[in-house]
């Protein structure tokens, strides 16, 4: 043999095609993990079922962003972050799968470097990630009974959701990979991704508008990267204003941070190792 | 160096050259000026107990790590990612997901490697073929026996045509009959031109299938030869005796004419013998109650191991 049939293209091509071949396979491992699947479903689609209707009918949702009180398609645009994030978190934590069956080892001793490897690996959590969050959006459009506003028109807003949901994805996938460069076991993984991502969770908006928080929360919002990926869903499937921040904003900060955050995962050495 | 080799013909060359090399673990040192050459087309033994660093070796011949200090060439070329394109690696532990079928392994391995489809799904035939596992392609990873997942393993080492088979303990945990199987594979392999490169603690397997063997200790390469030539100077019985023996008695042993090589690393005393069953008597006779125990069988290379370093091969060294 057959130096002729050993390998297809270039280096480029090459690493675009074992990018691709880990791509597929984590995705076809999430598809085959159906408690995964549909946990990250019904898990915000159930909150969206208590919080929203507990809220809605038992508290007073008084707040002008929260439009007619209907608490519960308030709460849409943060559960589809919120699916995306679990996702993303639950994806990168398959390189501890992969690295405590040894596929991780191979995969290292295929003529790629390292960070070949992980930039697969992640580009399949961002895609998992993504879906997962654009897919809870789409259930959520179908229901009766929760109502989104699309100021840019259904198909516009989707997209617009969707390329928020895809920074977004890029930039947890990308601190994801940060995180498991320095975190050796998946517990000490999970438990600092939880730590970290709950508050910034909460403070995005997510769960009660930004606007009437006191000043430090207000702040605290600010500086979190989540807040503008909410704001953005909210002015794409949600409000008809400009949002909290403003979509020009929510564009510039994601578009600029998820691809430093990421590219700052993929080349982390300890991660590659 | 005890040694015998590098016996090589003028004109051969290498698959592996490797010169003073170096490595360490933080504060441990696997690898400390090693050197050794494996001939092209070679089946080519590294034994040692675990921990003496040829573990750690295949993973620099692979270039999955960078020596500290030292030369290294592989395939006439210093390791790189690209250069892992012509190596296959079959590491220790088991190196497989579970949860993915046969085929999906392979697919996988191939694309990592750079396998155009068409060509890919050929070679996958082959290589199932080749390792008997055609008929299980379908079948989730966890289904499989542990010699199919070895076989498995092999199959996907085997998968991009490689020129240099670096194996990590290839036979552990195998029946005999999956053991048989996949020596049978590899040295069809190794006929079809693959250098062969296999690190081992299980003196039988290096005996048996290695044309040059280099005995490892402490990251150094202390002898090198073909098995015969490194059991030269033993006799026919290997005689291991456990006891509280005085200098005095150990010197009027190796003075007996049957006595071949004789090693005491207290409260060890290892000898090469040409008929246990006089010599023993022989050696009760003389030493009375000094001797706690006493171990008999024909004579392999872990004896000649054990007269270079002084510990057998079993216990020397941390996993």
């Amino acid at each position: 043999m057959i130096a002729a049939e050993r390998a297809a293209g270039g280096p480029v091509i090459r690493a675009a095609m074992a990018c691709q071949a880990i791509l597929g396979r984590d995705l076809r491992a999430v598809l085959r993990s159906r408690s995964q699947l549909y946990s990250s479903l019904l898990f915000p689609l159930m909150l969206l079922a208590i919080l929203g209707a507990g809220v809605s009918e038992g508290l007073d949702p008084s707040s002008s962003r929260i439009r007619d009180g209907d608490y519960t398609s308030y709460l849409v645009p943060g559960l589809v972050v919120m699916a995306a994030l679990f996702s993303s978190t639950f994806s990168s934590a398959s390189y501890y799968h992969d690295r405590d069956s040894g596929l991780l080892r191979v995969m290292m001793a295929s003529p790629h470097s390292p960070r070949v490897i992980l930039l697969g690996k992640a580009l399949a959590g961002v895609l998992i990630g993504a879906a997962q969050g654009l897919g809870l959006l789409a259930v959520a459009a179908l229901i009766p009974g929760i109502n989104l506003e699309w100021q840019f028109g259904a198909a516009p807003g989707f997209l617009l959701a969707a390329g928020g949901g895809l920074l977004l994805a890029v930039f947890l996938n990308g601190f994801a990979q940060l995180m498991a460069a320095r975190i050796r076991t998946m517990q000490g993984f999970h438990l600092v991704m939880n730590l970290v991502l709950f508050p910034l969770l909460f403070f995005s908006g997510a769960f009660f508008p930004l606007d009437d928080l006191p000043l430090w929360l207000k702040v605290a919002a600010a500086v979190n990267p989540l807040s503008y990926a909410v704001d953005l869903v909210h002015i794409a499937a949600y409000t008809d204003t400009n949002g909290h921040f403003g979509l020009a904003v929510d564009l510039a900060v994601l578009g600029v941070l998820a691809p430093a955050v990421f590219l700052l995962g993929i080349g982390s050495k300890k991660g590659a190792e | 160096m005890r040694s015998t080799e590098v016996a090589a013909p003028p004109h051969a060359t290498f698959a592996a050259e490797v010169r003073d090399l170096s490595f360490s673990y933080e504060d441990r040192v696997a690898l400390d000026g090693l050197s050794l050459s494996v001939p092209q087309g070679s089946v080519f033994g590294l034994l040692g107990p675990n921990g003496s660093g040829k573990s750690t070796l295949l993973s620099l011949l692979a270039g999955l790590r960078a020596p500290a200090g030292g030369e290294l060439r592989v395939l006439g070329e210093t390791p790189s990612p690209a250069l892992r394109a012509r190596i296959g690696f079959l590491f220790q532990e088991t190196s497989l997901d579970p949860l993915m079928t046969v085929r999906e392994v392979l697919w996988l391995h191939g694309r990592l490697f750079g396998l155009p489809a068409p060509v890919l799904r050929r070679r996958i035939e082959e290589t199932l073929a080749t390792v008997g596992l055609a008929d299980r392609a379908r079948s989730s990873v966890h289904t499989l026996s542990g010699g199919m997942k070895r076989r498995l393993e092999l199959a996907r080492a085997l998968l991009p045509w490689p020129e240099l088979l670096l194996l990590d303990e290839p036979t552990t945990g195998l029946d005999p009959d999956s053991e048989q199987a996949l020596w049978s594979e590899l040295e069809r392999i190794n006929r079809e031109g693959a250098t062969v490169v296999l690190a081992t603690n299980k003196v039988a397997e290096a005996e048996r299938h290695c044309g040059t063997v280099a005995f490892i200790h402490e990251g150094r390469v202390v002898a090198q030869g073909p098995p015969a030539e490194l059991k030269a100077g033993l006799k026919r019985d290997a005689v291991w005796l456990e006891g509280l023996f005085t200098q005095d008695l150990v010197d009027a042993v190796g003075a007996w004419p049957d006595v071949g090589r004789l090693t005491w690393a207290p409260p060890i005393l290892h000898a090469t013998v040409d008929s246990a069953s006089t010599f023993v008597p022989r050696l009760f006779q003389a030493a009375g109650d000094a001797v706690i125990s006493v171990r008999l069988r024909e004579a392999t290379l872990e004896d000649a191991y054990f007269d270079i370093v002084g510990t057998p091969i079993a216990n020397g060294g941390e996993a």
